[in-house]
């Protein structure tokens, strides 16, 4: 009998506690019927985005702004962290329940265009909102998928302090991939043997990717075909080879335990490694992992055409399917024009696409995010398009990455790696047609 | 006396290194949770400065949810979830390893296959299937199953302990006049306690556990469960590691406070009550 | 697949109540189960990219899988090597384990506890964190090894030993097997030690003569569900490698969610799966069969 009195309890209070969230779970019903255009005059909108709590937050606020204003359009939101959001999309898909407003990442939106599933939103004037520019930029085929919210871009930082400490010549803005390379093997001579000037990113195709683009020869998708020059990967691969060898680089295994923005095993962040790349995105993360560092902006290492990149890579988009196509675009132009919706938002979607806006919450924004500001003037100078994978590339990409790691170990050839991408390169070519 | 005391001595030597030993990374991630991002890229075990806000702000989470909430909820889910495992998984268990049917081991056969497809190539034909009986948005998709038997995993474990219970206690019943309904609950039930105990403890951990179900079928804030809250301290660019450490240390307490007092019934079960009918 | 004595001496003498015990397992089945799994099974014959509707290519995908996939080759690799030793590895020691946890000393419940915490945060996101501290370069592991001047190295961010550390996390992680054979002890009856100690029989002689035969149906559970569950051994790989470095850790399942939800490749990804099934479902009727020659069932009078 002693036993059963703990097993009462917990039956009586799930009992008690079911009741309330199924009682819960019936009312809250009703806004899902109200969807279907039963309720002509009411529209309810369903909206779903990736973030972390602010934006949750902020973006809430905003939505009940945009009720208050704007009788009979309701939303219903929904939530998930980034995580699961790219698992849980191609889901809804499947069963033919995407929302009407989707939050879209450059990553992904191609895929989701190619399929048909999001409304052209060409139509939309934009002017004086969103910079020309911008938006001939994030065009897919000409057409507009994705109301850009933010702009985002790539530069680099280098902790100040460290390089200084031990005289080694600080990196200069618009410097050439030579330099580069160069203030690798000198800042070797100089620092000690367990701090390293770059990190070995040869696995990362976008790396590459940057090199070929920043001399003019292009993406390694160029117009759906396969781009890849051979010479100048080879070249490049073979100056990381010899870094490699040299110690200018960090050894394959402690490179590859490092994940970005993770302070145990972040090589810029333990100090390791003295310069990289950042995003605009992420400078937060810089920020909070070297709170004491003094971290600065430099450019990423331009070419003939260019480097780096600076471009929006968070968008909402429409479903395609959507009854409420027309409420959603005039929600969307009001979302990143509106002064008062802009100070709600704040930065939680990075720095605001609308300048107007920008200038009205510059003076509150913290020093990570001001470091971000630095790192996108900086990229927009010289900036190159951003060029995602196409769709149908993914294989190739995840091949990318691991050919190259078993290059990095030592377990392939150089020419072997190359033999097996061009093999998935001219295959992701065909699925992309 | 000595002897027995002298072997219980023995045993204390060997556990206490071993439960270190096995227990180090939680003292990490104990001292890791109180730690600031910055000083987490530090060897040391504990913070400097211990930050208690990771707890209070993770708790707090945003102005409208706290982790009350998806605390309540998920506990919520796991009373039914462990409720309807155990139920089940006895009754069909009892089916599938004591009594005799046609096509029985058709269907056991059919039974274990469940297992064997991953779970990955049906999830979205079921996601499909509950999106049209309108059960997305609910705990429905994640508690019903375990009403139907609570898996193939639970089932087939208690088939493995009926299996182990000699048959003459069943035919001693049947002599006294039992059905086999009388002899399951009077005879079965009482001796496969410490499996059911098993089957309620694992039912509250892999779905405490399970985020891909939970992410796929909730999608209000205010259903959400523990596991879908944790997520929301990794974005895209950063992680809020103190406080995600911290709430999932939270996380974890409910199911080693469960098994704690759970693993208590292994101790009685079968050797109190006497095999001998 | 049970042996056939009890069908042969009673044939089919609980036609009902066999039903009506069942009946919560076979309605969920037919009502929730068994849809979802027809789908995936037309879906492998289709080309689905889950979002667009899915056509049909006959038998392409299981064309492409055997004759030009070299990553379902290496996946299976790794998966049977993963299978091979870590389910012999986590067999032997969670039985060790729960031998020296059933026992009746003051503090057991705090013992099994600690012990059994490891396992409590397998699916954790926070176990890829303590992973990382446990055998990063500035880990622990190879702090302990620095005491013996041994250099350290990444464990698992090296080929050559990422694998190995994930079978060594799968055994750590040794709980739920434990407690399985733990309960399964607590089920042999304490007289059978009792009257054989009154014979002299020592502490192996019990052990081959009573714990082994009695505890074998738990323990031929074990194998089974152990054998199956490695084979879809995926979080741990998804969470902390990646599969990488350079695919070392490149998991079955791994690659079959790949396909499906990176590279929305559903049909294929199906197609992946049942693959997957006829080949645990091959070994697990090679261990029923083998069943019979090892697992002793008390119910059955021995065999």
């Amino acid at each position: 009998m002693k036993t059963a009195k703990p097993w009462l309890k917990m039956l009586t209070t799930g009992i008690l506690a079911s009741a309330l969230v199924i009682s819960g779970c019936s009312s809250s019903k009703s806004p899902e019927a109200s969807n279907t255009p039963a309720a002509a005059s009411e529209k309810n909108l369903k909206i779903m985005w990736w973030g972390s709590d602010g934006r949750h937050e902020a973006t809430n606020k905003v939505l009940d702004l945009y009720t208050s204003k704007n009788e009979g359009i309701k939303f219903t939101p929904e939530f998930t962290a980034w995580d699961g959001y790219w698992s849980k999309l191609p889901t809804l898909s499947a069963s033919r329940t995407l929302p009407d407003v989707l939050q879209m990442d450059a990553a992904y939106i191609e895929s989701y265009v190619k399929r048909g599933l999001l409304a052209d939103l060409s139509d939309l004037d934009l002017s004086g909102i969103v910079d020309e520019n911008v938006l001939e930029n994030v065009k897919i085929d000409g057409k507009l998928y994705g109301i850009p919210l933010s702009y985002n871009g790539q530069a680099m930082v280098y902790d100040k302090a460290a390089l200084d400490q031990y005289g080694v010549t600080l990196p200069q803005n618009n410097w050439t991939w030579e330099d580069f390379f160069n203030f690798a093997r000198e800042a070797r001579t100089k620092l000690p043997s367990d701090k390293y000037p770059i990190d070995d990113l040869r696995n990362i195709w976008e790396w590459y990717q940057f090199y070929q683009t920043s001399k003019g020869l292009g993406p390694i998708f160029k117009e759906g075909k396969f781009n890849l020059d051979k010479d100048t990967w080879m070249e490049f691969n073979n100056i990381y080879a010899e870094f490699s060898k040299q110690g200018i680089v960090p050894k394959a295994d402690l490179q590859l335990s490092a994940k970005e923005n993770d302070p145990q095993t972040d090589t810029f962040a333990k100090g390791r490694v003295l310069l990289r790349g950042s995003s605009v995105g992420s400078a937060t993360a810089v920020e909070a992992l070297l709170p004491n560092g003094d971290i600065q902006v430099n450019s990423y290492p331009i070419g003939t055409a260019g480097g780096g990149w600076a471009q929006s890579t968070i968008f909402f988009s429409i479903n395609a399917d959507s009854p409420n196509i027309e409420e959603a675009k005039q929600f969307l132009k009001w979302f990143i024009s509106d002064q008062e919706a802009g100070k709600i938002l704040g930065t939680t979607r990075g720095i605001p696409i609308n300048s107007e806006v920008l200038g009205a919450i510059e003076s509150t924004l913290t020093s990570g995010e001001q470091l971000g500001i630095q790192l996108l003037d900086v990229a927009k100078t010289n900036a190159l398009p951003f060029y995602p994978a196409p769709a149908g590339a993914e294989d190739f990409t995840a091949t990318y990455k691991s050919e190259l790691e078993a290059v990095m170990f030592g377990q392939i050839t150089l020419e072997q790696a190359y033999e097996t991408l061009v093999e998935k390169g001219k295959a992701a070519e065909s699925n992309n047609s | 006396m000595t002897a027995e005391a002298k072997r219980s001595w023995r045993s204390h030597l060997i556990l206490i290194p071993f439960s270190l030993l096995m227990i180090y990374p939680v003292i990490w991630w104990i001292g890791a949770s109180f730690k600031s991002t910055a000083e987490l890229s530090l060897p040391s075990l504990f913070p400097e400065q211990w930050m208690w806000q990771n707890y209070t702000d993770g708790w707090a989470f945003s102005s409208k949810y706290t982790f009350t909430t998806f605390f309540a909820n998920t506990l919520m889910m796991e009373f039914w979830n462990v409720l309807g495992g155990v139920l089940t998984a006895a009754l069909v268990g009892y089916g599938f390893g004591r009594l005799n049917f046609r096509f029985r081991n058709f269907w056991f056969a059919v039974l274990m296959a469940t297992l064997m497809l991953p779970a990955q190539v049906t999830v979205v034909p079921q996601y499909i299937l509950y999106n049209k009986l309108g059960f997305v948005d609910s705990y429905v998709p994640l508690i019903l199953p375990h009403f139907f038997g609570g898996g193939a995993f639970f089932i087939f474990l208690v088939v493995q302990f009926i299996r182990g219970i000699p048959r003459e206690l069943d035919e001693a019943a049947q002599i006294d006049g039992a059905s086999v309904y009388g002899i399951f609950f009077r005879i079965i039930m009482p001796l496969i306690k410490p499996s059911l105990y098993t089957v309620g403890i694992f039912t509250f951990l892999w779905s405490w556990d399970d985020f891909f179900s939970q992410l796929l079928y909730l999608s209000s804030v205010e259903k959400f469960t523990v596991g879908l809250g944790l997520r929301m301290f990794i974005d895209q660019f950063e992680v809020q590691w103190g406080q995600l450490l911290a709430m999932s240390l939270l996380s974890v307490l409910p199911s080693a406070i469960i098994f704690f007092v759970a693993q208590k019934h292994f101790v009685e079960g079968i050797a109190t009550t006497g095999i001998k009918g | 697949m049970f042996g056939k004595k009890i069908g042969t001496k009673r044939k089919y003498e609980h036609n009902v109540a066999g039903y009506v015990f069942i009946s919560p397992w076979l309605l969920g089945f037919l009502l929730l189960t068994l849809w979802p799994i027809i789908q995936s099974f037309y879906l492998s014959f289709t080309q689905y990219s889950l979002l667009d509707s899915p056509t049909w290519v006959g038998t392409g995908n299981y064309e492409a899988i055997f004759q030009k996939d070299r990553l379902f080759i290496k996946s299976l690799v790794v998966t049977f090597t993963f299978v091979l030793f870590a389910v012999p590895i986590k067999l032997f020691f969670s039985l060790m384990v729960a031998m020296l946890l059933n026992r009746d000393i003051k503090g057991m419940s705090l013992y099994r506890t600690l012990i059994y915490f490891p396992s409590l945060i397998g699916g954790s996101i926070a176990v890829a964190a303590l992973w990382r501290n446990m055998f990063g370069l500035d880990g622990y592991i190879n702090h302990i090894l620095s005491w013996f001047s041994i250099e350290g190295i990444g464990w698992i961010s090296n080929p050559k030993t990422a694998l190995s550390t994930l079978i060594l996390l799968s055994a750590w992680q040794f709980g739920s097997t434990m407690v399985i054979f733990l309960a399964g002890l607590k089920q042999i009856p304490k007289d059978l030690y009792e009257s054989a100690s009154v014979d002299g029989a020592g502490f192996f002689r019990k052990f081959s003569n009573i714990t082994i035969p009695m505890l074998s149906p738990v323990m031929f559970f074990n194998l089974v569900l152990g054998i199956i569950n490695a084979f879809q051994m995926f979080t741990s790989a998804f969470v902390i490698t990646a599969g990488g470095p350079a695919n070392s850790t490149y998991m079955y399942v791994l690659f079959l969610y790949e396909k499906a939800f990176k590279q929305f490749q559903m049909g294929y990804a199906s197609a992946l799966g049942w693959i997957l099934l006829l080949i645990i479902g091959l070994l697990t009727v090679i261990n029923f069969v083998a069943s019979k020659y090892w697992v002793h069932y008390e119910s059955e009078g021995g065999k």
